[in-house]
């Protein structure tokens, strides 16, 4: 069994197309460059809002919340926007003690990342 | 409270501690200590899964809340990430607890040079240096020994009154 799931889909709100990426599992220093491999492959189709769910993730380490910042400001420079979506207990104590959570907005759920 | 700690009982301090983990041993007058007093050693290579789902087991049986669990799984996960990332050789963890704390150990045979590592917050815009800097920020107290040959470090979680 993987560790760590992701997985890809298209989606629209009110006619305005987003990046659904539903992240599962647990995110370590063992997966993080298939981690960043699968967001930079999304963050290369110059989304406008790409969402991470993150309901399905158990933890999350240091190395990969460096993937998500990463992504953050790829997002940033080319006029995107980057989405959390529900994250469990573990992965909300690593986004606010890192004040991340500052600076990626985190959503209860995906309809409301959607509506922005 | 985590840098109290470490001012208080820091690292002179922890070069002597950190000689050998306090094997529980029962005097006469004594009742035997439950077995969990006694360090288990789990070797690691990359199954940081593992660890933590073992580090969360004790952290529950030692009476951790399941915040400060939360707390000590990450922080030992971040320094066993290290031992991935920088030692090229397995890692060891050793975990005891008695009434008053739980205590993880990690030894690898890699080298920290930096005297103030995880000491200050990175920015965000960091490339790294988060991880020990947030096992000082959840632990209540860290212990750190590092040379030529390797290092230690010794997590402290205080549990509560019971």
């Amino acid at each position: 069994m993987d560790l760590l799931t992701v997985s890809v889909t298209a989606r629209e709100s009110a006619g305005e197309p987003y990046t659904l990426v539903e992240i599962a599992g647990e995110a370590d220093v063992t997966n993080t460059d298939e981690l960043r491999r699968l967001l930079d492959e999304e963050v290369a189709q110059q989304p406008r809002s790409l969402i991470v769910d993150m309901s399905g993730l158990r933890f999350m380490d240091s190395s990969a919340l460096h993937a998500l910042l990463r992504v953050n400001r790829s997002l940033d420079r080319q006029g995107g926007v980057l989405a959390l979506v529900s994250p469990q207990a573990a992965v909300a104590k690593i986004l606010r003690l890192t004040t991340a959570d500052r600076l990626i907005p985190v959503f209860d759920s995906v309809a409301e990342a959607a509506a922005g | 409270m985590a840098s109290e700690g470490r001012t208080a009982r820091g690292a002179p301090a922890a070069h002597e501690a950190l000689a050998r983990p306090p094997i529980a041993r029962p005097s006469d007058d004594e009742p035997s200590p439950p077995a969990a007093r006694e360090p288990t050693s789990y070797p690691y290579t990359t199954d940081l899964a593992s660890i933590r789902a073992i580090v969360q087991r004790y952290a529950i049986k030692a009476g951790l809340s399941e915040a400060r669990a939360i707390d000590l799984v990450l922080a030992v996960s971040e320094v066993a990430a290290n031992t991935v990332r920088h030692a090229k050789s397995p890692g060891n963890l050793q975990i005891w607890y008695d009434a008053h704390e739980i205590v993880c150990q990690l030894h690898d045979e890699g080298t920290i040079t930096d005297p103030l590592a995880g000491q200050r917050q990175p920015s965000l815009e960091a490339r790294g240096g988060h991880g020990l800097w947030i096992v000082n920020e959840v632990c209540d107290q860290v212990e750190l020994r590092s040379d030529e040959t390797g290092t230690t470090i010794r997590l402290h979680m205080n549990l509560p009154p019971s």
